[in-house]
């Protein structure tokens, strides 16, 4: 079975080569027959991929432990959910499963564009495959699934616990999902670049991509900081480790990207920048997993170090001399005839957004490579932790956020001061008294004034945008409030969707803010029997459970809580684990979630005879909001990109008629293509 | 693309701001990440200069106190190793090199154990041991088997 795995990622890299050839030769002699066989060779290479996926999953499942790879992350003793998981669960299987993901992307492509963008397509499925050469040529020569162990041991040594946990399931694949599916744009982009066709038509084909990259980096992030939150047990979500930093840059840098594409499709300006943003959240996806292979960086994630990372760094270094040559190359072409007019515009909104995101990504970069950059240059490794990356990053987010309120309202090329009091006037009212009622409750620090006020400002500027539409829609077609508005949002997904993501993002920022600044914690050693406070809330310790599996010891302490007047309103249970193989302690964290606020409690530490155990309590407001808005966002995300049939009935009809018609609706929020 | 002079001027604000947020950030909250033997050698120019320290938990000397949540033991450098991941040089009890560390009001981290890698924050005191704030251990979040036993 090994062998079928080997000769499968064998066949798959002949075949990348081959479609690439093809490709370019089908294209530039015009060839179509090419053209086709590549695409046969595209869809063959998934196959390949598929088979060499399918057997390293079989080989988990039936713990063939003659494998290195399975010997090392799987055992007869792991669920088997896990065994699945256990596919991204190491280095060779990840990078598989990276390579599976791509080529599959790859394959979807070539379907969409079999009759499309003749002129691109070719040299963007030939960019995709090269991509895919690299990982082929990594699987095949460098880092490979399928070597087999000299003695094949009875038992593996199972994957890490602190992986056996449902969010770390789904984490890696959203991540990965995330990362490679910026390849397609980019390769589009590349493909526009070496074509010349330097219209948005790259960007138009490539929207839904760009989207559901952007939606899955999102899931990708979310995952793996509830994960942080619900594993790790040190009460945050986020500690601006590199590993996590590899994972936010391509999410900023992808949002930056979504906003300027509107501004190109609209005005025709920005084509260096978009093509930069593409080519930068690609070569991002390349850094991220760079850093996290390579060892340069010192992480808490210490993942395996491996020779992999020059390659890595090869690869990214020529990747970006190549794309940076090529836009050089095009600069005169990528002139655009417009201009901006006025800094009250939209245009000048989401330039301003752009830079604010881009330079939250480089305040991250730079924090994250610092270290090695102080070492090359005064021979001493300096960190900068997360108070650097909240010092920088706190006053960039308030920017940001004020901009979110500004950008949707405010007209295209310019505006008169009429309609700026006209849209902004509630917004602003709502977002001063918020501020008002926040200092007179008796908040204090400026950050949060501001923050909060700004939050309310762009909820206000939202919902200004709802009513308009909403009566717009009823003057129209006189339709009930509740009608108007669901049929507003289906009928405009595209814009609506994206305030509905606006929504998400302001109660995720709440959340974040809350949380952040009004976080207490209370660490404790108790007997049995006895109580501690944090904030309002009265915590009894009741004793301890102690049991015993196969897979597992654990003890479990009984924590009574009470409220404010001594009723009980909970036993949580939280409890430390002790797995046997391999042997390694965890601690499973008791969470209590409300709106207002969670109780967070973690049993730190019990002594030997079970009467005395450390607690360590974080009571965390407002945190609760982020995952609301996580999953609004992720709502806002699915409307934005829920196929519009109406709409694209409405343009192919406008298509037959005349293109310049096509350009208008597209100009209405219809999805021109995906 | 053309853009008129003046949004460069505004550009150029935000980005300029952006730099000096990341340069005055970046002197005030950075910390030396030092390996253990590098602490010995600057020992005497790190007072009160907030450090990170990788290092082995020394096996013997360890104290944990639930009750005060103080944790006591001693860090030695992390050995080299060679390709085949033998250590060059293996961790005696007497190595020359070490530090004593006193973690006061923090849990004892779930993986701490004598042997493990670990990276200590905090200031060295004037009496030469780690006034620690966090301790962390390197997670192993991807295991490299050595040899699969």
């Amino acid at each position: 079975m090994p062998q079928l795995g080997n000769l499968a990622l064998a066949i798959a890299l002949i075949l990348a080569v081959y479609s690439i050839v093809a490709n370019i030769y089908g294209a530039r002699r015009g060839a179509p027959d090419f053209v086709v066989s590549a695409r046969h060779a595209i869809w063959a290479m998934c196959a390949m991929v598929t088979i060499a996926v399918v057997v390293l999953w079989t080989a988990l499942l039936r713990s063939d432990f003659s494998l290195e790879y399975v010997a090392a992350y799987s055992s007869t003793t792991l669920p088997t959910v896990y065994k699945i998981t256990s596919l991204w669960g190491g280095q060779q299987g990840s990078l598989l499963f990276w390579t599976w993901l791509l080529s599959i992307f790859t394959s979807i492509a070539a379907f969409q564009n079999r009759r499309r963008n003749p002129d691109i397509a070719p040299y963007a499925l030939a960019v995709l495959a090269g991509v895919a050469i690299f990982f082929l040529l990594m699987l095949n020569f460098v880092t490979r699934p399928f070597d087999l162990l000299a003695t094949v041991p009875a038992e593996g040594s199972d994957l890490n616990p602190l992986l056996q946990n449902y969010w770390m399931a789904i984490h890696p694949p959203s991540l990965y999902t995330g990362y490679v599916s910026a390849t397609v744009p980019f390769a589009f982009g590349a493909a526009a670049l070496i074509t010349g066709k330097l219209d948005d038509g790259w960007i138009r084909s490539t929207r839904r991509w760009a989207i559901f990259s952007w939606f899955f980096l999102t899931l990708g992030n979310m995952f793996g900081a509830r994960w942080a939150y619900e594993v790790l047990g040190w009460g945050g979500y986020w500690a601006w480790d590199p590993v996590e930093n590899a994972a936010f840059m391509p999410w900023l840098v992808m949002t930056a990207y979504l906003h300027s594409v509107m501004i190109q499709e609209r005005k025709d300006m920005l084509k260096v920048w978009n093509l930069s943003l593409i080519g930068l959240a690609f070569g991002l996806t390349l850094f991220g997993t760079f850093i996290t292979r390579s060892g340069v960086i010192s992480s808490v994630h210490s993942f395996t170090q491996s020779g992999l990372g020059p390659y890595f760094l090869s690869f990214l270094i020529t990747v970006t001399l190549a794309y940076t040559a090529l836009l050089i190359f095009r600069s005169k072409d990528l002139r655009s005839p417009a201009e901006f007019e006025s800094y009250l515009s939209r245009e000048a909104a989401f330039l301003f957004n752009n830079l604010m995101l881009v330079g939250i990504a480089f305040a991250v970069f730079w924090g994250t490579i610092f270290p090695v950059l102080s070492e090359a240059v005064r021979g001493v490794k300096i960190t900068v932790g997360p108070p650097f990356f909240n010092r920088v990053n706190g006053p960039l987010a308030l920017g940001l956020v004020f901009l979110m309120g500004i950008g949707p309202l405010i007209a295209w090329r310019r505006t008169t001061t009429s309609n700026l009091v006209r849209s902004f006037a509630a917004p602003v009212v709502i977002g001063v008294a918020t501020g008002i009622v926040a200092a007179a409750a008796g908040l204090r620090q400026w950050y949060v004034l501001t923050a909060f006020s700004l939050a309310a400002f762009v909820l206000g500027t939202v919902l200004v945008e709802f009513r308009r539409g909403m009566n717009a829609r009823r003057h129209m077609v006189s339709e009930p409030r509740a009608k108007a508005l669901v049929n507003l949002v289906a009928k405009n997904n595209r814009r609506y969707g994206g305030y509905i993501i606006h929504i998400g993002t302001i109660v995720a920022f709440v959340g974040i803010v809350g949380s952040s600044f009004f976080r207490t914690e209370v660490k404790k050693s108790v007997h049995v029997g006895e109580s501690f406070m944090i904030g309002s809330y009265t915590l009894r310790f009741q004793g301890l459970d102690e049991t015993d599996t196969p897979h597992l010891e654990s003890a479990t302490a009984r924590v009574q809580v009470l409220n404010a007047d001594g009723r009980e309103i909970t036993v949580m249970s939280p409890a430390k684990l002790f797995y046997k193989r391999p042997q390694q302690p965890a601690t499973k964290v008791a969470i209590r979630s409300t709106p207002a606020s969670d109780l967070y409690v973690v049993l730190a530490g019990i002594d030997d005879s079970g009467q005395t155990a450390t607690f360590e309590v974080f009571l965390t407001p407002l945190v609760f909001w982020l995952w609301a808005g996580g999953l609004m966002m992720v709502l806002g995300t699915v409307i934005v990109m829920w196929p519009n049939v109406r709409e694209r009935a409405a343009i192919a009809t406008a298509l037959s008629r005349s293109s310049a018609g096509a350009r208008e609706l597209g100009d209405l929020g219809a999805p021109g293509g995906d | 693309m053309r853009i008129r002079p003046r949004f460069f001027i505004g550009g150029g604000l935000i980005v300029l701001a952006i730099g000096y947020l990341i340069f005055s950030s970046i002197r005030t909250t950075s910390e030396y990440y030092l390996t253990v033997p590098e602490v010995a050698a600057r020992q005497s120019v790190l007072g009160g200069q907030a450090i990170r320290v990788a290092g082995r938990v020394k096996p013997g000397n360890i104290a944990w106190d639930p009750n005060s949540l103080t944790l006591k033991f001693e860090i030695v450098p992390i050995p080299d190793v060679d390709d085949a991941g033998a250590p060059v040089k293996p961790v005696a009890a007497t190595d020359p090199v070490s530090f004593r560390v006193v973690a006061a009001g923090e849990p004892k981290p779930d993986m701490f154990a004598p042997g493990r890698d670990v990276i200590v924050e905090g200031k060295l005191s004037p009496d030469g041991a780690i006034a620690a704030t966090q301790v962390m251990t390197s997670c192993p979040s991807k295991y490299k088997p050595k040899q699969a036993q």
